[in-house]
């Protein structure tokens, strides 16, 4: 079973390449699951023709942990993709990340964290103790990181490298850096940009997503790139990222960059 | 018993001032773990001084679902619940390490309507100090609102160690040398109060606070209300008259005729130690404060006894007995010591 979770700053497209990369595995004949780790429980939408599906937490809100059964919590989308989202608490209230940990409970008491490949996307840039959970716990064993070029999200990425640096030293820690997939903004120099930050932080850059607006497109007819428009390039971009994770055996435990040198960085590249 | 001043949980130090009020309830805002064992333990302590009264603490009592999607409905249901039971003058709420993680609005929930004044104080369990903080922030939250009512000579008790087994006595004490120079307790800011008693602490001429490290205390009262404070309960012979000068000069009172009474008193006891005279004798290394230890020497000397480093080993007792009626506890104490054969 391969366990790959998704990191990077919100808003940076994180849901969009899993759910992309999840229909491109499923459609090879994988069995995936993808398992969104944000209370706003947007992750799997795209692969269930644009439902939000109930959550793992609200269930646990309406009926307590005991009642819940699999097929409450585990839903099937395009190509067979199993889908879970984890939810959390209305904004403002209560510990979501609290709420990650006991949803993972949930799923494991479930027997529901099996299949050949799980996709874990997890929430933004702040790693708290409840959502660096599934890299801790050995849930995500190969990180991705999500960014573009532009230095807010780079510094998110760094700041993901220090939790994935930390949880690795540990002797039982056994999440790794895979890479770096590069979700781009049209920043000028980008993919050269981000290759440089994925080689400065002892990785690699394993994919480059260039804009296109079949993103948006396929968004608005709440479906995936892949099975939107499978012939467009940009499903063959995913398609072949999605293919590079399934063979990359990378597992790098990452130098994070100072902030000063994360900064050179970024003004070297712009022209 | 000797309380845990520094160490310990904010809402312990918090409990030890709710509980003592009479017709308050405590809702402590947690899990039910952080309720048990306090209320084990302020349950074993009324049992040990025959005082069967239950501690009047309920729980909110929040479990997983409630970290997660946040305690504040738990929490309003709860003093609903207290409030809609009756009998109960008044609310108190604490926080615990949980609640306070995971950043409950307890001040705004405690700000509804319910029927009943309702009173958050600031512990949260480990979080920004032990006991004695505890204990510090309760009596401030506990502080009622200025009115107009009129000072009288009198005098307020501020910061007894509620949980302390001498404190009875230290009150006595301390109320019989008030009542020496005329002045009556206007109310005890907590011990043993009710609703009605602490709203009278604006009335009080002066404020004693039981020791020093009520300081926070006695300022925030003389900033609000404009009363003044004596630092400490009396300790020693010297101590317990600068108490009722200290006092005199506070209230504007003559209080040479108490202080002969006083001094007179304290050489009776003298006298009937006289036995103790030209003993030897060293304090025992956990001896307590330097307050003590001041207080100590001087009832040896006075004793006529003498302090040497080869000499008998005596107890520094803590809490030090209060005033006068403390110094024959302490000559009785150590003359236990120095008659026991080793
Ligand atoms: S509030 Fe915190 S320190 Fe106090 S009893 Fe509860 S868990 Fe323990």
């Amino acid at each position: 079973m391969k366990q790959i979770a998704l990191y990077g700053k919100g808003g940076i497209g994180k849901s969009t390449t899993a759910a992309n990369i999840s229909a491109a595995l499923a459609l090879r004949g994988l069995d995936v699951l993808q398992i969104g780790c944000d209370p706003k429980r947007d992750s799997t939408r795209m692969l269930v023709q644009g439902r939000l599906i109930p959550t793992v937490m609200d269930l646990v809100r309406e009926r307590g942990d005991a009642g819940i059964s699999r097929e409450d919590v585990v839903y099937t989308g395009f190509a067979g993709v199993k889908c879970v989202e984890a939810g959390g608490p209305e904004p403002g209230v209560g510990c979501a990340g609290r709420g990650i940990i006991a949803t993972f409970q949930v799923l494991e008491r479930l027997g529901a964290l099996c299949a050949d490949v799980v996709v874990y996307d997890v929430l933004g840039d702040v790693v708290c103790g409840g959502f660096a959970m599934p890299m801790r716990e050995g849930y995500a064993q190969e990180v991705y990181l999500v960014t573009s070029g532009e230095l807010m999200s780079l510094y998110a990425a760094n700041n993901i490298c220090k939790a994935i640096a930390r949880l690795s030293s540990r002797t039982r820690g056994t999440c790794r850096l895979a890479g770096v997939i590069c979700n781009a903004r049209d920043v000028r120099g980008e993919e050269e940009l981000v290759g440089e930050f994925a080689r400065r932080i002892g990785s690699t850059l394993v994919g480059f997503i260039p804009r296109d607006p079949v993103v948006q497109q396929a968004e608005l007819n709440r479906k995936t790139v892949v099975e939107f428009a499978p012939e467009s390039r940009q499903a063959a971009i995913y398609r072949d990222l999605a293919a590079r994770i399934l063979e990359n055996r990378r597992m790098d435990i990452p130098v994070p960059l100072g902030m000063e040198e994360l900064e050179t960085l970024a003004y070297e590249f712009t022209p | 018993m000797n309380s845990p001043l520094e160490g310990g949980c904010t809402l312990t130090g918090a409990l030890s001032v709710t509980t003592e009020i009479e017709g308050a309830v405590t809702v402590i805002h947690g899990p039910a773990g952080c309720a048990h064992h306090n209320f084990s333990l302020f349950h074993a302590l009324c049992a040990g001084r025959d005082d069967p009264v239950l501690p009047a603490i309920v729980s909110t009592d929040l479990s997983e679902s409630d970290i997660i999607f946040g305690g504040e409905e738990s929490l309003e249901r709860t003093i609903r619940e207290v409030a809609a039971a009756g009998n109960c003058s008044l609310v108190c709420v604490l926080q615990t390490c949980v609640s306070g993680a995971i950043g409950d609005d307890v001040d705004s929930v405690c700000g509804e309507d319910y029927g009943v004044p309702v009173v958050p104080i600031p512990t949260a369990g480990f979080l920004g100090g032990g006991f004695h903080d505890g204990h510090v922030r309760a009596l401030l939250s506990l502080v009622p609102p200025a009115r107009g009512g009129k000072k009288t000579i009198s005098a307020n008790i501020v910061g007894e160690k509620t949980l302390e087994f001498e404190r009875e006595a230290h009150y006595g004490e301390v109320s019989r040398l008030l009542s020496a120079i005329g002045v009556p307790v206007c109310t005890r800011f907590v011990c043993r109060s009710s609703v009605e008693g602490i709203s009278r602490l604006p009335q009080g001429a002066v404020n004693i606070l039981r020791d020093p490290s009520m300081v926070a205390v006695g300022e925030h009262l003389e900033a609000e209300f404009g009363t003044p404070y004596v630092s400490s309960f009396p300790l020693g012979p010297s101590g317990t008259i600068c108490f009722l000068e200290e006092l005199g000069e506070i209230l504007s009172l003559d209080v040479s005729t108490a202080v002969a009474g006083e001094e007179a008193r304290q050489e009776r006891i003298f006298w009937e130690f006289r036995h103790l005279r030209g003993e030897r004798i060293r304090f025992g290394e956990a001896s307590g404060h330097a307050d003590s230890l001041g207080a100590c020497r001087e009832i040896a000397e006075a004793a006529g006894m003498a302090i040497h480093p080869s000499g008998r080993q005596v107890p520094v007792p803590d809490p030090f007995p209060v005033g006068t009626g403390g110094i024959r506890k302490v000559l009785s104490l150590w003359r236990r010591a120095c008659r026991a054969r080793v």
